[in-house]
């Protein structure tokens, strides 16, 4: 394989879901217009979604749906029905939540850029990513509640996390709609933009984050981050300075420093 | 009480409150001899009933700029441990000892201030960010900007930045690797409050005379809203 040859499936759809790479920056869109609901709790198979993820130029992952919305996530009724032909839901949901894990510990940021409904499944996609971003427009919910049950995909796990006890238990047993300020507000999103500049801004964010950075360096403070998020201070602290030594040593032999 | 003397640190007392002087001015760099320092400083200090409250203050124009990076590359490869082939492995114990220090100085339990005035990068902001609280004067400069030389804040900047002002700042301002002014800091809950620059001891004194009788650490955002808004 030469060199600068580019993989030959940069660009492909599989379930409704998209997948292309610009310049370095991978983009997975939703591509179910125009709510985008997901078939499935695992949206994209593992497999396809590690294989995306793997080219190892990638320097981040913009998650996007197509058109007017991000998602209005799963179709209840769908899963209603899959439990009546006795398919086995707990592996299914098991598998959408390794799929966000697998986003959510990349050693490569990934931003949600939501624009106009972002519910349920669709949430709980975009409070796996590291960064999200959204339109002024955007609407947020877990209606989940209306049907008598929760978001299964980590979602009230994330929501806590982020929004904490209070904020969460509302937004999870009321299943109301919140607009964007309000979910800045409960820290839910990062940044809120103009309707027409939430993927430009998303993208460009990306890429400017990265640009002049090289892997190494972002794959470090990827993985000091999942540490803050999953292990205790003393130890994702002594990880820290582990990574930092890492990147010392190779940067003390690349600009040729000789022992004193 | 007789008060130890260091080179890199000035050690002051004045009715109970401890007062920490990054002493290497203009830049108060933090050298490996600070922080072999800074580490008996905070020994003396936990042993002392007398000190009530800390405030940490750089000398001079600056709290400090961190690190002198060439420097400390240097260190870090005539330290690091190899192996049987020669090939580096482990961490060198002077930089572990640096984040061990960091989280003593948050488990001291009398209240920790840090003043900053002027520019408070790398290392000096991970000092700042396990400080209990942050005042700053107007005007003063933030910046995480290791990752401009192709590294990353070590000393657990990052895990406590993210625990402050979440991850996607902590993204950003880490990979980035710009500077940020106080106003920024503000928004991202690094800092409490801004006061003017002349204004600044006087209020981190007066802050820490309101702390000293009954500072319990979980009660930080409490304090925040009592004595700073």
């Amino acid at each position: 394989m030469y060199e600068n040859e580019r993989p030959l499936d940069r660009m492909e759809t599989i379930n409704k879901i998209s997948w292309e790479i610009r310049n370095d920056i991978g983009i997975i869109t939703l591509d179910n217009p125009p709510e985008n609901y997901l078939f499935q709790p695992e949206f994209v198979a593992i497999d396809t979604l590690k294989k995306w993820t793997s080219y190892d130029y990638l320097k981040g992952i913009m998650i996007c749906g197509a058109g007017k919305h991000f998602s209005g996530g799963g179709k209840l009724e769908n899963l209603f029905r899959m439990i009546s032909e006795q398919v086995n839901v707990g592996e299914k949901i098991a598998q959408g939540k390794a799929v966000l894990e697998h986003l959510e510990n990349l050693d490569i940021p990934v931003v949600a850029a939501i624009q106009g409904i972002c519910f349920g499944g669709g949430l709980e996609v975009a409070l796996a990513c590291h960064i999200r971003v959204c339109s002024e427009n955007a609407l947020f919910a877990f209606p989940e509640i209306n049907q008598g049950v929760l978001p299964g995909l980590g979602g009230t796990t994330r929501c806590y996390q982020k929004a904490g006890f209070a904020k969460s238990v509302k937004l999870i047993m009321s299943g109301d709609m919140i607009n964007a300020e309000d979910a800045r507000e409960m820290q839910l999103v990062d940044f809120i933009v103009s309707k027409q500049k939430v993927f430009d801004f998303s993208f460009n964010f990306l890429q400017r984050l990265t640009k002049d950075r090289p892997l190494p360096v972002i794959n470090a403070v990827m993985k000091a981050l999942k540490n803050a998020r999953t292990m205790s201070g003393e130890e994702a602290m002594k990880e820290e300075t582990r990574l930092f030594c890492e990147l010392a040593l190779a940067e003390a032999k690349r600009r040729n420093l000789t022992q004193l | 009480m007789k008060i130890p003397e260091f080179s890199t640190i000035e050690l002051g007392f004045d009715e109970g409150i401890g007062l920490l002087g990054l002493n290497s001015p203009p830049s108060n760099t933090m050298t490996m001899e600070f922080f072999k320092e800074f580490a008996s400083v905070l020994d003396f200090i936990r042993d002392q009933k007398e000190f009530r409250a800390l405030i940490i203050s750089g000398r001079g124009r600056h709290y400090s700029s961190g690190a002198d990076v060439p420097v400390l590359l240097k260190d870090i490869l005539k330290r690091t441990p190899t192996d049987a082939g020669g090939l580096s492995e482990g961490v060198p114990d002077f930089l572990s000892n640096n984040y061990k220090s960091l989280m003593m100085l948050e488990s001291l339990s009398i209240p920790v201030i840090s003043a900053i005035r002027g520019v408070c990068l790398g290392s000096a902001l991970e000092l700042a960010l396990f400080s209990h609280f942050r005042l700053c004067g107007e005007e003063a400069v933030f910046g995480l900007p290791e990752a401009s030389f192709n590294l990353i804040p070590g000393l657990g900047g990052i895990y406590k930045l993210c625990s402050i002002s979440g991850q996607a700042t902590a993204l950003e301002r880490v990979l980035k690797g710009s500077t940020f002014t106080a106003e920024d800091a503000l928004k991202y809950r690094i800092v409490d409050k801004i006061v003017p620059k002349k204004a600044l001891m006087p209020a981190a004194l007066a802050f820490a005379r309101e702390l000293m009788p009954d500072f319990r650490p979980g009660k930080r955002s409490l304090y925040i809203k009592k004595y700073l808004s």
